[in-house]
């Protein structure tokens, strides 16, 4: 009988009480598992969804507030703009607002292809007839799928915001491209129709646009381009703010709360618990079994043995939890994936290994009280002790 | 059935009074506990505070209208035209001048700094008039003073104030190439009016270049019994069509009840989840509670106490473990979370800012699930101890 057969044979001494122990630290990891995978998912889709030379130019006041289309030309022809389009916003819906609001944007067909070439994946005679036609839209393959569009379909497109100069709320458009993202599980709930339609047709707000998207010649450009472009605006009747697509990304969502700080608080109550509960069992257990520990001495087991045997019973069921935990993490994830609003919720292999990380060190920590007073026990004592 | 009582409350005692025997054991589920509930209750708090914000902000004798279809103050425009035939609708309060009070408003967004993550939010700086205050009671000035009519002057709530950079009293903000000054501080507490900014109607028109539109209006009724007729009005009359016209209350009620997200999608889940987890835990303890005392059970059966009361024993001493550790979470949260500022992007695309705030219903909540920890945690061990074997646990 190896050492680790009489670590696994003294974890099932017990079954009931390890089993319960098990369930304890795989909530802890599941809950990490959960939050963690969720954090990571939303850096990364932070990452993918922008591209470290695209920025986005809006009115300073806020982002809600327009810009003049004369501003457009403009930008493009600033310094270090390799390439620009605008797009404006149009708070979309589809028959009843309660239930069906989505991405809508105004935009220059062509220019928005270009700029954002990644995110919008399509047949190329798709984009031709989105370029072509007047009164096209484009959807997002998840919104056609929905609503049971396709392709040729003249769609009743209505705002919360402007209204026809008919009177109606309504904007016909017909459906010329269905899209899908950049990766096969990107959320693709958007649609894009022409600005010359939009902007003709609308009741107040011509010759305005949202916000400009544009490329830069690299990186390193980003910072004298943005500065450059808000130069030339400073002073004028709509300032603007350029800032890289990331950074923009970042505090619109942040505008929901701090996310960070609510998990770290979170996952940290749950390890908390999870390092009392199983802390206290394992001194329990270990204290129960002091005349047998003595028994190994006395046959000749030296004293940094049995604190192997002690510690590697602790970290065994630390990794079983936390495994088990991590599994149904991952598994919790790919189920959560069609609510989260961005992309695959995959497991990254780098929770993993933080998970890994983390179990050893709940096993060392748990089994170390027990682990050092059996170092410490002299034969005599441990075998007398009831 | 009197010495049936006798002896469990006999046993009880003697349970409940040899916790500290286990004491370590004992306090590592009782903080197991105590942090399911503080999770949980954290979560229903926040929730709780921003719901009662929402609620508290509307007045029942206030009408609210704007354009049909825009659902927010943001996407709503209206000409004077439309406003001024408001004025023919049932059941207008008068001011005192004699007027009737119709407050028409502009609402844009402004950026502002959150203290919390250092980046930029959205900010509502509303345009009022003078009856602007009218329709506004709760409020008032709590430093500096109001904004002058006709002037580049500013007034900043004070939720807005706790939770955003940039708008201290005194500074001078530009918006584009407008500059304003913050000349004094209003409160309203506990209503989202506490989140804005406010400045004069006319002065935010040019500078915004609104021209002579307005975004929202509110209308003082004489009380609320004159809501259904003033309601009625506005939805019959064939010129004012483009419009809509809701209850002040009732129109932060139905944003307020759009915001169970967070509970909904993280605190209960979270909650339930964390709880499996401290029952385990307080299974654990309780196991081992009937182990320790075997010989104790056992004497006390041969004598002629009765499994029910062996029984009552463990649930008892279970009980009283998540109670004081619910005791102990509702502390935690009641000393370090509540009346804690904080503020979140609300229905109107603005940040709301709102207290974190504990309510008897929450409570109660949170103290079920403690005390369902408890009773769970305190069955099965409990029949374990009912059901021993005397004998076989003396002669162990």
């Amino acid at each position: 009988m190896t050492d680790l057969d009489l670590v696994a044979r003294n974890l099932w001494r017990k079954p009931l009480r390890t089993i319960l122990l098990i369930i304890s630290i795989l909530v802890a990891f599941l809950i990490f598992t959960i939050l963690i995978g969720f954090n990571f998912a939303y850096e990364r889709s932070l990452d993918e969804s922008s591209r470290a030379n695209r920025l986005v130019v809006n009115n300073k006041i806020n982002f809600t507030e327009s810009l003049p289309y004369a501003y457009f030309n403009r930008i493009a022809r600033a310094p270090g703009v390799t390439d620009a389009t605008h797009a404006s916003w149009f708070g979309a819906f589809y028959q009843d607002q309660r239930t069906s609001r989505f991405v809508g944007f105004a935009v220059d067909p062509e220019s928005y292809l270009r700029v954002y070439a990644e995110q919008i994946l399509m047949p190329e005679e798709q984009k031709q007839a989105f370029i072509r036609e007047r009164t096209g839209v484009i959807v997002g393959r998840d919104l056609a799928e929905k609503y049971g569009w396709r392709i040729g379909d003249t769609i009743p497109i209505s705002s919360n915001i402007f209204s026809q100069r008919d009177g109606s709320r309504a904007w016909d458009m017909k459906v010329v491209g269905i899209f899908s993202g950049a990766r096969p599980s990107d959320s693709t709930t958007a649609l894009y129709f022409q600005y010359a339609y939009y902007n003709e047709t609308i009741t107040f707000g011509r010759d305005q646009i949202g916000s400009v998207s544009l490329l830069t010649t690299g990186p390193e450009a980003n910072d004298a381009t943005a500065r450059a472009i808000d130069a030339q605006f400073a002073n004028s009747s709509a300032e603007t703010a350029t800032v890289d697509e990331k950074t923009f990304s970042r505090s619109f969502l942040q505008q929901a709360g701090d996310i960070n700080f609510i998990i770290t608080l979170v996952v940290s109550a749950a390890f908390a618990a999870i390092l009392m509960i199983v802390g206290n069992t394992m001194v329990t257990a270990i204290r129960e079994r002091t005349n047998e520990i003595g028994v190994l001495k006395t046959i000749g087991f030296s004293s940094p043995r049995v604190l192997r045997m002690v510690l590697g019973e602790s970290v065994l069921l630390s990794l079983i939890g936390a495994g088990a935990g991590v599994v149904l993490g991952g598994l919790a994830l790919k189920a959560l994936e069609s609510q989260a609003p961005f992309g695959a919720l995959d497991l990254e292999p780098v929770v993993v290994a933080m998970a890994f990380a983390i179990a050893v060190l709940l096993g060392l920590l748990t089994g170390l009280i027990p682990a050092v007073s059996a170092l410490r026990m002299s034969i005599i004592e441990a075998l007398s002790r009831r | 059935m009197a010495a049936i009582l006798r002896q469990t409350g006999a046993v009880i005692a003697m349970n409940v009074r040899s916790i500290p025997q286990r004491l370590w054991m004992s306090i590592a589920t009782m903080v197991a506990i105590a942090l399911v509930v503080a999770v949980l209750l954290g979560f229903l708090a926040l929730a709780n505070g921003f719901r009662q914000t929402l609620a508290g902000s509307g007045s029942d004798d206030v009408a609210v209208v704007l354009r049909k279809g825009s659902n927010s103050e943001l996407n709503s425009v209206m000409v004077r035209d439309q406003i001024r035939l408001l004025g023919a609708a049932p059941g207008i309060a008068l001011g005192a001048d004699g007027k009737q009070i119709i407050s028409s408003e502009l609402f844009v967004i402004v950026d502002g700094v959150k203290r919390s993550t250092g980046s930029k939010a959205n900010m509502p700086l509303r345009g009022l008039g003078a009856p602007g205050l009218t329709v506004r009671r709760q409020a008032r000035i709590r430093e500096g003073r109001m904004f002058s009519p006709g002037t580049n002057e500013i007034v900043v709530g004070a939720g807005l104030l706790r939770e955003f950079s940039g708008f201290e009293l005194g500074k001078t903000i530009r918006f584009g190439t407008s500059t304003w000054r913050v000349v004094g501080v209003f409160e309203a507490p506990g209503t989202v009016f506490e989140s804005e900014l406010w400045a004069d109607a006319a002065v935010v028109q040019s500078l915004f270049n609104r021209g002579v539109s307005y975004q929202t209006v509110r209308v003082q009724l004489t009380g609320p019994d004159a809501m259904p007729a003033f309601l009625d009005f506005v939805a019959r009359d064939p010129r004012l069509q483009g419009l809509e016209a809701t209850s002040e209350s009732g129109y932060y009620q139905a944003q307020s009840e759009r915001s169970g997200f967070l509970i909904r999608f993280i605190g209960w889940p979270l909650g339930v989840m964390m709880a499996i987890g401290a029952l385990a835990g307080a299974l654990n303890t309780m196991y081992s509670s009937v182990s320790s005392r075997s010989a104790e059970i056992a004497t006390l059966r041969i004598i002629g106490f009765s499994g029910f009361s062996a029984f009552m024993g463990t649930m008892a001493e279970s009980l009283v473990l998540s109670a004081l550790g619910a005791l102990l979470g509702v502390a935690i949260v009641a000393i370090f979370f509540n009346g804690m500022s904080a503020s979140t992007l609300g229905a109107g695309f603005t940040q709301v800012a709102f207290r974190v705030e504990l309510g008897p219903q929450i409570l109660l909540q949170a103290v079920i699930v403690a005390l369902l920890i408890g009773f769970i945690g305190g069955v099965f061990p409990g029949w374990r101890a009912a059901r021993q074997k005397p004998l076989a646990a003396l002669s162990a």
